[in-house]
């Protein structure tokens, strides 16, 4: 970077709200001094230190682990610790910060997720796992670890959920992150309950809502794929019980062979 | 409001679904007039063949066709793992059925113009 | 997720009914009257196809519409009943089109 280290100015426009005073959102602008290493929660940071100590959003982690502060920068959900400023300039060299859209605003940046993960919660994202625990480990097949990372890595941000139109519409709606923590479960060769799963995603809430619009792909920071999480239950909510069958053969060869396994020494 | 291109498909494909839905009773109820003879059907087909009708049906046709494709597409993303590609498809899906309305269109123009 | 079938084998037939509707149709000269429709609908085969035709059509625009409408919260809530006027609606505009498309008779 030729810039690197060279201070530049940019205008920060944010989306600002205090239930307190304000009857409605409006746009503040601040100036803010930048580097090429200068991310946008630095500006913000920078913002709520030296300008205005009344900015609300939310952090935690600032290197994309947590899930915080994930925010709509010019029209986009992203997370604004990881995203440089320098790459978020518009034409008239701003950056425009809103927070999520289609969720209530608490204050200035931070919104209500409530909704976010009571959806979550409703999928049951915990493994029900068969009763008896294996000594060491259960053998699953590289092919089936395989799978399920497509949703392992999902950090909670919550930039997919509000980027869905369906949601907007509908806040019953499931969403794309609960759907996605779902497609793992019901993928998950441990897991004893696919039908019930199954059963819970293909609701009129469910996985037969979603339109296909891809945005939760676009916002995803993880370069996570819930369409196609989402496109791979329809196909195996209808063939339920082949699937289920399926399963409960799998879990005979679940568990390792205890005999040969488990140390005998042990009494 | 979140616009993508993503947006842009499911809200064309809202719109053109909404106006085939009232097309679709239209369309019933001018064709229906055939249980009254052949007189009356003959009647009420001419009053919807005047050039704003014509005009329409360019529309009409742009409509279905928008929807055909738009369907194709989904089908396309629902059977084959093509998420990767989502952009280039729906801009495929789009100029396919730009092509054909104007490849449809021309002919009707050409009639109503004749007409007038 | 029936209504999820339905509308996509409907959409599948109707790629293939409209593709035939297109063609047989709205072909030059543009002006359709009763006579020239006739002609073909004379044949059992056609009104069968035509029949099948307003099956899918039906079945794609009331799904299709009683999608558009349960996205929205509200609406949401009072599902069953939609999906019984839609299937009240349907049977109505079935019955209606099978007599249309059987009152294409060559006049006597």
């Amino acid at each position: 970077m030729t810039n690197n280290g060279k201070m530049q100015s940019v205008t920060l426009r944010v989306l600002r709200y205090n239930p307190e005073v304000d009857q409605k959102q409006h746009f503040q602008e601040f100036q803010v001094e930048y580097t090429a290493d200068t991310t946008i929660l630095d500006a913000l940071h920078q913002i709520k230190a030296e300008q205005d100590g009344s900015l609300t959003f939310r952090r935690s982690c600032r290197h994309a682990i947590c899930g915080s502060c994930a925010m709509n920068v010019n029209g986009k959900n992203i997370l604004v610790c990881k995203t440089p400023l320098r790459t978020q300039l518009d034409r008239k060299n701003r950056v425009t910060i809103r927070p999520l859209p289609f969720l209530p605003v608490i204050k200035d940046l931070v919104v209500d997720r409530s909704a976010f993960w009571e959806e979550y919660q409703r999928v049951r994202p915990w493994l029900i796992a068969p009763p008896e625990a294996p000594e060491k480990e259960f053998r699953m097949t590289p092919e089936e670890v395989e799978a399920l990372h497509n949703a392992e890595t999902c950090i909670m941000c919550g930039a997919c959920y509000s980027s869905c139109q369906v949601v907007a519409l509908n806040k019953k709606y499931i969403g794309p992150h609960a759907l996605l923590k779902a497609f793992m479960r019901v993928m998950d060769p441990r897991d004893t309950e696919p039908g019930e799963r199954l059963d819970e995603v293909s609701g009129s809430d469910g996985v037969f809502r979603c339109h296909t619009i891809f945005n939760c792909i676009d916002a995803c920071p993880k370069g996570l794929n819930p369409t196609e999480a989402i496109e791979t239950l329809r196909k195996l909510v209808q063939k339920r019980q082949a699937f289920v069958a399926a399963r409960q053969e799998r879990q005979k060869t679940l568990l390792p062979v205890e005999s040969s396994t488990a140390p005998a020494a042990a009494d | 409001m979140y616009t993508s291109t993503g947006f842009i498909s499911f809200f064309l494909r809202r719109l053109t679904g909404v106006a085939l839905v009232f097309y679709l009773a239209l369309h019933l109820w001018v064709i229906g007039s055939a249980n009254a003879g052949p007189e009356v059907f003959d009647a009420r087909l001419n009053a919807v063949q005047t050039p704003i009708f014509k005009l329409a049906e360019i529309a009409l046709l742009a409509a279905v066709v928008y929807h055909a494709f738009d369907g194709i597409r989904l089908l396309i993303v629902h059977y084959f793992k093509v998420t990767e590609y989502r952009k280039s498809l729906f801009y495929a899906a789009f100029a396919i059925s730009a092509i054909l309305t104007i490849a449809g269109g021309i002919p009707i123009l050409l009639f109503m113009l004749e007409g007038l | 997720m029936r209504i999820f079938q339905l509308q996509r084998y409907s959409a599948i037939a109707l790629l293939v009914f409209l593709t035939i509707h297109m063609i047989v149709v709205h072909y030059p000269p543009f002006h359709i009257d009763f006579s020239r429709i006739v002609e073909r609908m004379a044949q059992p085969l056609w009104k069968a196809i035509d029949i099948a035709f307003l099956f899918a059509v039906l079945v794609h625009a009331l799904t299709g519409a009683y999608m558009v409408l349960t996205d929205l919260e509200n609406i949401h809530r009072y599902r069953r009943a939609l999906a019984w006027a839609a299937i009240l609606v349907g049977l109505f505009a079935f019955y209606y089109g099978t007599v249309t498309i059987l009152a294409f008779q060559p006049p006597a």
